[in-house]
């Protein structure tokens, strides 16, 4: 069997986190993760995620993705929306773990899978509740996406926390800072 | 002995403009190779560089102070400040040139060039015909045209003297605002104390500093104060060792010091905005950093015109800049062969960029229309 494809895990992280790719590769730790998520699931759960994954992509394409690249094509929001949940999270095998994706990067965080999951599927010893690296709570997208910064890191400068959180305007939803 | 470049306020003004977008030429390079640095490798290179930076910001903000007390206005903002990297810098007869690098040998060699003591051989000799063509090399004169320092240390050494000169013929030289001078209460814990510049003795000091801080002028690899020159940092690089005092300037006695090579993101050197893929999420991001750091030179303008308080404001934007230049150099370039994404700097021309227009009158926040 292939590796999973560090690729086809970043259009997922994109797809799951709504961060774009470039923030993703921003917080340094985009291979981390993958090489973390391959340790807590094995490869086989993986392959199966990005596959899923994938497929969805094709399903949200509609027409246009019968012809094999999604490259370039902009995929209807709706369809993938309802592809996502479809093949990903209302499965059993995969659903957890890509929720637990999801906390990986905003948290930095790898938390336990559910008791469910791991009579099922297997345990692991690398799939226990830790931290990837010094500097994955930092780099938590959480803090970005509420525009503050991590408690007790990354300093701010002296007084920022005066000043009201600079949320950028894509997660306001219409609301005025 | 060469005439005297410098014969009015008006000249010494076009000098310290051309020092302080000098002094800031030297932080985007020095920033370039610090955040290459992976997190948490390399602490040692990481910290002879991060202090040196800190001490170019404090060398920014005395020559400000310079130009304040003699009735110049500071401006970040004008066209050029920035200058198009790879740059040019003097090294004696020669110039060399300065690259926005990953953490490398070939980064450490230009550091040490930028800092490297230069003393010409005779007075005649400070000045030099600029090369044709190309690039300006960022200590040229001024006043006369076609003209570059044999280094940073005659350029400065050239300053002093007009000082000097222009303040025998006009006792009201130190005519500037004093409630423009940036002190000690807006500026610390940044490489120094700052020089409140209010007279020809003040003015000399804080010009003097600058060139000792950098080259350890006439004072050794340490100065009176303990302190190592920037030069013999870099050296420390590049011999693996660190000084003690009373060393030799070629063998360093003190602890071993290692860099890890590898522990860098391998950026482009001196990337440029062209060389990210149109349209791409990752131009966007080096064009926001862009926009960002004009913004932030936009501030310090303010800062250095009246609103010394508008420093805390920018330490603020230091430590966004930061995340969004550790952003970018993590990020690969597509196109470029495993070479990662860096700023730019290449600045975009802002609205509303004129100090003026922001410069409190007679004391009062009402701004000025000129």
């Amino acid at each position: 069997m292939t590796a999973p494809s560090f690729e086809e895990f970043l259009r997922l992280s994109v797809d799951l986190t709504a961060f774009g790719e470039t923030e993703l590769l921003g917080t340094g730790l985009a291979r981390q993760y993958l090489a973390k998520v391959r340790a807590a699931c094995g490869d086989e759960i993986v392959t199966a995620l990005l596959d899923a994954h994938r497929a969805a992509r094709t399903e949200a394409a509609g027409d246009a993705g019968d012809a094999g690249s999604l490259d370039g094509i902009l995929l209807d929001r709706v369809l993938l929306d309802r592809a996502l949940r479809h093949r990903i999270f209302s499965d059993d095998r995969l659903g957890p773990v890509a929720r637990n994706v999801i906390k990986l990067w905003y948290a930095g965080m790898w938390y336990a899978l559910p008791p469910e999951w791991t009579d099922r599927y297997g345990a692991r010893a690398a799939g226990e509740a830790s931290t990837v690296t010094a500097a994955s709570y930092q780099e938590g997208l959480l803090w970005r996406a509420i525009g503050a910064n991590p408690p007790g890191a990354k300093g701010p400068g002296y007084g920022s926390w005066a000043q009201p959180p600079r949320i950028e305007d894509r997660y306001l939803n219409g609301a005025t800072k | 002995m060469t005439a005297s470049t410098i014969d009015s306020r008006d000249d010494l003004i076009s000098y310290l403009h051309v020092a302080m977008a000098l002094e800031h030429a030297t932080i985007p390079p020095y920033l370039t190779a610090y955040y290459s640095i992976h997190s948490t490798t390399n602490s040692d290179a990481a910290h002879i560089i991060r202090v040196v930076a800190v001490e170019e910001m404090l060398h920014l903000t005395l020559v400000a102070n310079v130009l304040n007390a003699i009735g110049g206005r500071p401006d970040l903002t004008r066209p050029g400040f920035v200058p198009s990297y790879p740059a040019r810098l003097p090294d004696g007869e020669d110039d060399f040139t300065v690259d926005l690098r990953p953490l490398s040998p070939e980064a450490v060699e230009t550091f040490c060039k930028i800092e490297r003591p230069g003393r010409a051989p005779s007075a005649d000799a400070r000045l030099l015909r600029a090369p044709d063509g190309g690039r300006p090399v960022l200590a040229f004169s001024p006043t006369a045209e076609g003209m570059r320092f044999y280094s940073i240390g005659e350029f400065y050494a050239e300053i002093i003297e007009g000082l000097e000169k222009v303040a025998a013929g006009d006792p009201k030289l130190f005519s500037g605002d004093p409630a423009l001078q940036v002190g000690p209460e807006y500026f610390y814990s940044g490489g120094g104390s700052v020089t409140v510049v209010s007279d020809l003795d003040s003015a000399c000091r804080a010009l003097r500093f600058i060139a000792a801080q950098g080259e350890g002028l006439d004072s050794g690899i340490h100065d009176a104060d303990g302190e190592l020159a920037h030069y013999y940092r870099f050296r420390q690089l590049q011999l693996g060792r660190y000084y003690q005092v009373g060393d030799d300037p070629d063998a360093p006695s003190g602890p071993p010091l290692g860099v890890s090579w590898d522990e860098v993101y391998p950026v482009k050197v001196s990337a440029r905005l062209a060389d990210f893929p149109a349209g791409s999420e990752l131009a966007r991001a080096a064009r926001d950093f862009n926009a960002a750091y004009g913004a932030f030179l936009a501030l310090l303008t303010r800062a250095f015109n009246g609103q010394p308080g508008l420093l805390q404001d920018a330490v603020c934007d230091m430590f966004r800049l930061r995340d969004g230049f550790n952003q970018l150099v993590r990020n690969p370039l597509p196109g470029s062969d495993g070479l990662h994404a860096a700023p730019t700097f290449e600045i975009p021309a802002a609205a509303g960029s004129d100090p003026g227009a922001s410069r409190p009158a007679g004391g009062t926040a009402r701004a000025v229309i000129r």
